[in-house]
């Protein structure tokens, strides 16, 4: 209860309270997470049952389009007669998890490199930090398009199938790792010098702790703001790689997929099936880098302008 | 036989392809429950003398000679993990900010009972007792709501009160305070100095205080250690030492305090300001600044050497100290 109150009385609440901005994209980014959590319920459709899926309705146009009254479809079908608002839940449900989950392997990874190569220095920082230059100067689509290229071919498109979500977190996770361990790197040479660190090897903790405990929090706030820039990348990572055909696969779509199965019918009049899903993912991509936008004038205070 | 022995130690920093000696075979001792004040101008080597101690001298700094014997042990033979048990348990170091020298974003009881926990084998709630005892020992009230508080609740000089709990909760055989008050105002410069000096006083605690202060190293110490560019100048008792110093940079020091009993008169200074570790002079270092060099000042270093009960590195040291006295006497 204690820490609840302080977070209420903290200088974050203070400002989310008073900036318009910030309330409405968490607002639509909370909606987003609840669809996306709550997708089974809301539905009413289940787009991974065929036997709910009829090819007769395929390309139901919106129903505010749909001169036919009463059709069950609020935002149309696919050309496979899915149901796109369903379609749309589910695949909002699999960018996000693969946008966090990609996120949270490259916060793990480059959060410890990082840590370890700014702290120990020498060697062992040229090396990791080499590593990341030739890594970045690789396009982090290069590298996931190879990867899953190269694992498609060799496993066969039917085990891919299975385990595309896996693949994709692991593949933009791995790619993208080097944002990470610079930004903290740089963090940790700074701080590294303050006497606190001294302090504490003067108390004779072991390295580790010094490390995980003493440093690590204090370079929380550049780690936060570029997680949720890094949450939208790796969505259109995810997005774009889908769109390739090297994404999610068509039975299991998200919502790059989505818009690549319509992307043929666009001309032919069928818009929906590539414009709603598009819509919904720049809707989805603004509302998380407006709030990272805000986390990092609030948690920079020397951009404080009031 | 000493708690601490320093012996001809001698610190360097490699620097490309030359190299800057730090100290300069400095050596001193500390008995237990003593106090003693380093003291010299920025730069001289104080604190580089005392994180060789720890063996926590900044890459690329090494201890190139000499050894530094603690409780019959020679710390040069020691492994990382047996240095780590000697730090902040037998020795323990308070540094001059204690704004940067705390962990913004731990509690202090975080701190207190994580130092507590990488020493000693015991429980949460035992740790907290002990750390909730030593912050009542430094005189912070309420020490059970400080203990949950941040460094940025506390004052400045509660902060340094922590700082020194913390010091003290091992309760070590030595403490290194290196200008543990230089970063807080006069009135708790005081206070923060009587404490330290009554718990040393209380705990048999040897102190070995780091300071370009002479006014308070005279009123806490008892012995004195003067340095100059890394080399030990004069070292003797506190008294003597104050009322009596044999080297020219002593004295030189000593006259550079205000006196409260000279109204009007000005302050001396020292000319000059001390070589940087890439250009000391040949012969004795303070040549340059002394007014009372000779031609054998600038060829020969002089070493240390006993007068009474002082040691001192000064080839003129009987014959200055004659000369001086009489122009005191002059100009009163």
């Amino acid at each position: 209860m204690k820490k609840i109150s302080l977070f209420l009385d903290s200088d974050f609440v203070f400002r989310f309270k008073r900036d318009r901005i910030a309330q409405i994209s968490f607002l639509v980014f909370l909606t987003f997470v609840i669809c996306a959590a709550l997708a089974p319920l809301l539905s009413p459709f289940d787009p991974y049952d065929p036997m709910q899926i009829d090819i007769m309705d395929s390309e139901t146009p919106p129903i505010w389009e749909n001169e036919e009254e009463g059709s069950p479809f609020l935002l149309g079908t696919d050309a496979q007669g899915r149901d796109m608002l369903s379609a749309i839940l589910y695949g909002t449900r699999i960018s996000l998890m693969i946008g966090v989950f990609a996120v949270m392997l490259q916060a793990f990874l480059g959060v410890s490199i990082g840590l370890i190569s700014g702290y120990m220095g020498g060697r062992v920082e040229s090396f990791f930090m080499r590593l990341a230059d030739i890594q970045l100067s690789f396009s982090t689509l290069m590298v996931a398009i190879i990867g899953l290229a190269i694992f498609q071919a060799a496993f066969g498109t039917e085990l891919y199938n299975q385990v595309a979500i896996y693949m994709l977190i692991l593949v933009i996770g791995i790619a993208e790792w080097p944002q990470y361990a610079r930004t903290v790197r740089a963090s940790v040479l700074a701080e590294r010098r303050k006497e606190y660190v001294d302090a504490a090897r003067v108390i004779g903790l072991p390295r580790k702790r010094i490390m995980f405990r003493h440093i690590l929090p204090n370079t929380l706030s550049p780690i936060l703001v570029i997680s949720t820039v890094q949450v939208a990348n790796a969505i259109i990572s995810e997005a774009s790689l889908s769109f390739l055909g090297l994404g999610m696969p068509v039975n299991r779509p998200s919502l790059g997929s989505l818009i690549n199965s319509g992307f043929e019918f666009v001309f032919s009049g069928s818009w929906w099936i590539t414009f709603i899903p598009a819509f919904v993912l720049i809707i989805l991509i603004i509302s998380i880098n407006m709030l990272g936008d805000w986390l990092r004038d609030v948690l920079n205070p020397r951009l404080y302008k009031d | 036989m000493a708690l601490l022995e320093v012996r001809d130690l001698e610190v360097e920093f490699p620097l490309g392809r030359r190299t800057l000696q730090a100290i300069h075979g400095v050596s001193f001792d500390l008995d237990k429950g003593e106090r003693l004040g380093i003291v010299g101008e920025s730069g001289a080597g104080k604190s580089v003398a005392a994180f060789s101690i720890l063996k926590l001298i900044a890459k690329p700094g090494r201890i190139s000679a000499g050894q530094v014997i603690f409780d019959g042990d020679d710390l040069a033979g020691l492994s990382a993990s047996e240095m780590r048990s000697v730090r902040g348990n037998r020795i323990s170091m308070i540094f001059q900010d204690p704004m940067m020298t705390l962990n913004p974003v731990l509690s202090i009881g975080t701190q207190m009972v994580e130092c507590l926990h990488a020493h000693r084998n015991i429980s949460g709630a035992e740790a907290k007792r002990i750390a909730i005892d030593k912050l009542r020992e430094v005189k912070i009230p309420s020490p059970e709501e400080r203990f949950e508080n941040y460094p940025h609740q506390l004052s400045g000089g509660m902060r340094q009160r922590a700082v020194i709990a913390i010091a003290l909760l091992t309760d070590p055989a030595i403490i290194i305070a290196d200008e543990p008050t230089t970063a807080l105002d006069v009135t708790i410069q005081a206070e923060i100095m009587m404490l330290m000096l009554d718990l040393c006083r209380n705990h048999g605690v040897a102190l070995m205080l780091i300071t370009h202060d002479l006014a308070v190293v005279s009123q806490v110490t008892q012995r004195i250690v003067v340095m100059y560019a890394g080399r030990v100048v004069e070292q003797g008792p506190t008294q003597d030492i104050i009322a009596d110093a044999r080297h020219p940079y002593t004295r030189g020091l000593i006259k550079a305090l205000p006196q409260q009993n000279q109204a009007g008169a000005r302050l001396n200074q020292i000319r000059g300001s001390m070589p940087t570790l890439d250009a000391i002079p040949v012969g004795c270092t303070f040549s340059p600044r002394c007014d009372f060099a000779d031609n054998l000042c600038f060829e020969d270093e002089p070493k240390l050497r006993d007068i009474d009960n002082h040691r001192v590195a000064c080839h003129f040291a009987e014959k200055i100290v004659d000369q001086l006295k009489a122009g005191d006497a002059d100009e009163q």
